[in-house]
């Protein structure tokens, strides 16, 4: 072999600093994978901030927060059954037979009216099929919509604001006492506890006899 | 080091920074655009929930709604119940037992369905019939108010019919109000007629004294 080839094989002073950089590069990958991966892959990340483009440009901050109307004016079945119902096209022409009547946005609410054909709103919150929630057993036991579905009455268009992971519905069932009010105050957007909501939501749920399960059986059925 | 390797390895520092980024974005800003799904388990499964969707149905409902002429199980109430009439004739008395308990839970549901049009307190001034007065809406019909003597003399059976079946321009609000919520409504409406005609002697004599107290520092007279 020649003298030029033989010192292609040998390595160079240099090579000595990528030892600094491999040690480096042990420590800060892992480090880095891990915050990628666990933030990254977080529902806090994927699924948080979803808000799909539904067929009506309907708004909760119109409806709701500006001229007041209640959630069970709409979402009328949320105290009895586990489904919070999607209202259907009558409980909206109930004033838009009248009020904006011609309106362009209003458009296919008036066709849905129209052929009985449903809206076709587009779901925001969707658990997976294996997970059994109810809507009554919270509302009716003082938990509001505000604890799992934000400020809805300032939302233009909804938007998904908690995880609704395992672990979420897990914290609150460990420790429901931040999140309890007065059932009758449940769609109300900005009650306040009269005073720190631990002590407050702590004396309704003994009063109450509040005792969230975590049975796998209670979500898993 | 050669200068080749070290801007290698800086332009990897730098793009390595991009995902943190982009996952930075994603927890603050809201996005239409589907949910990232990586692992789908049994999280969708072939079986029909509440208000979802059939194809093989012409107006893709998974829900079928009962056959017309035709009660449900366990939801027949007697004829007078459902209807408010007896014959022809309105009932003139709620055909339920009117207690304290029925009437909060009248004044909850009708805080729910009716304050919104007819106002809290029954004048016909709600949210909506005022802003439908501001947008100076042509085909709105101001709201009735409970308080004229026409509507004082309506029977019960017809402010049950008003709701079931709506009346001339109010639109119908049976399918939204089940029927014992419907009886409950009507006694608070009822209620409330009677406490804007109420004179002192409609007042319980223990709480007398105290009211007259409130009267006097309001205006003086009565
Ligand atoms: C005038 C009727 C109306 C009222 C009042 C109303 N909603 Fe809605 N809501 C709708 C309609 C229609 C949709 C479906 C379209 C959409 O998502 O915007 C909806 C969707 C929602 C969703 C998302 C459902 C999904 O797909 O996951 C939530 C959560 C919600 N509403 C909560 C509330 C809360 C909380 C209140 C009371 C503060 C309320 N709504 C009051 C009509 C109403
Ligand atoms: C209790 C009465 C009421 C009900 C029920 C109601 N709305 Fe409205 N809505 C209004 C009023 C009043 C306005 C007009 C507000 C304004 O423009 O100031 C309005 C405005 C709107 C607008 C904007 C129209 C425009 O031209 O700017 C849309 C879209 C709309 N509503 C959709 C819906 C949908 C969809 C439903 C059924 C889920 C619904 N509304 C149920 C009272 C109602
Ligand atoms: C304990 C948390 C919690 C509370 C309290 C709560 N929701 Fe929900 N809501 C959820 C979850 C979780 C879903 C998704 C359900 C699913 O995918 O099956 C949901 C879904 C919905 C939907 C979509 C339809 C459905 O049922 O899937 C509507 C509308 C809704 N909620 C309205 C409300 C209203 C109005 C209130 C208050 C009266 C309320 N929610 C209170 C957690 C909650
Ligand atoms: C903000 C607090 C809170 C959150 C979040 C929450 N829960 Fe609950 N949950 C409660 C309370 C309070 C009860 C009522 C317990 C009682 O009645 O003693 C309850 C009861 C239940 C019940 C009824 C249990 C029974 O005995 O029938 C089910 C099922 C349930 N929760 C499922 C869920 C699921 C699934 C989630 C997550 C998607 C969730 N919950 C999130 C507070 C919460
Ligand atoms: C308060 C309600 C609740 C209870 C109690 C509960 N889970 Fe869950 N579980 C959920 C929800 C909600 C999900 C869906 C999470 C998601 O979508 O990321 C879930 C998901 C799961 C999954 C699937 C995870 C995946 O991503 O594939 C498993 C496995 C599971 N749970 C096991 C259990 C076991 C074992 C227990 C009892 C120790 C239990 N769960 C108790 C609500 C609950
Ligand atoms: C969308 C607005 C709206 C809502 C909500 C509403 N009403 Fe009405 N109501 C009207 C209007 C408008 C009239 C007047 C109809 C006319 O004269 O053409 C009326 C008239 C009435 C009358 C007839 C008065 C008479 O003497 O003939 C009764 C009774 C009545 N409403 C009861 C109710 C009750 C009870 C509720 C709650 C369940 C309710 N309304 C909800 C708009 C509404």
């Amino acid at each position: 072999m020649s003298e030029h080839g033989r010192s292609r094989w040998v390595f160079p002073p240099w090579v000595n600093q990528l030892r600094v950089v491999a040690g480096v590069a042990l420590v800060v990958i892992p480090v880095y994978l891990v915050v990628l991966v666990g933030f990254g892959a977080s529902p806090r990340t994927t699924d948080v901030g979803y808000a799909p483009e539904q067929p009506v440009p309907y708004s909760h901050a119109l409806h709701v927060g500006q001229l007041g109307l209640d959630c069970r004016y709409c979402h009328n079945t949320v105290e009895e059954a586990a489904k919070a119902a999607i209202p259907p096209t009558q409980t909206c022409m109930n004033c838009h037979a009248r009020i904006r009547a011609a309106s362009p946005k209003l458009l296919s609410v008036r066709e849905s009216y129209a052929t009985g054909m449903p809206i076709p709103w587009v779901r925001v919150h969707d658990l997976p099929d294996y997970v059994y929630f109810d809507h009554s057993a919270h509302v009716r036991r003082g938990v509001g919509c505000v604890s799992c579905h934000g400020r809805v009455d300032t939302m233009e268009v909804v938007q998904q604001v908690e995880p609704l992971s395992m672990g979420w519905c897990l914290d609150c069932h460990r420790n429901p006492d931040p999140h309890l009010r007065p059932p009758e105050l449940v769609t109300s957007m900005d009650w306040v506890p009269p005073e720190k909501p631990e002590v407050y939501g702590r004396r309704l749920r003994e009063q109450l006899g509040i005792r969230p399960s975590t049975d796998c059986g209670t979500c898993h059925r | 080091m050669p200068r080749s390797l070290k801007y290698a390895l800086a332009v990897i520092a730098v793009l390595a920074l991009l995902p943190l980024a982009l996952v930075a974005k994603a927890r603050v800003a809201t996005s239409p655009r589907p949910r990232v799904h990586l692992i789908f388990d049994m999280d969708n499964q072939p079986k029909f929930k509440a208000q979802s969707a059939n194809p093989l149905f012409a107006d893709g409902r998974a829900m079928r709604l009962p056959v017309p002429g035709t009660v449900a199980r366990g939801t027949l109430v007697p004829q007078e119940v459902a209807t408010g009439r007896k014959g022809v004739q309105w009932l003139e008395v709620i055909p339920v037992p009117v207690d304290r308990q029925l009437l909060l839970r009248g004044q909850e549901r009708y805080n729910i369905f009716c304050a919104p049009c007819h106002g809290y307190s029954g004048y016909g001034d709600g949210a909506v019939q005022r802003r439908a007065e501001r947008l100076e809406e042509g085909t709105w019909t101001p709201v009735a108010s409970f308080h004229t003597e026409t509507a004082r003399a309506r029977p019960v059976g017809y402010i049950f019919n008003a709701i079931t079946n709506g009346v001339r321009t109010m639109p119908p609000y049976g399918a939204q109000i089940p029927v014992e919520d419907r009886w409950a409504i009507v006694a608070y409406v009822k209620a409330l007629q009677r406490s804007q005609w109420a004179t002192l002697a409609d007042v319980p004599k223990e709480v007398r004294p105290q009211l007259e107290v409130r009267m006097r520092e309001h205006d003086g007279t009565r």
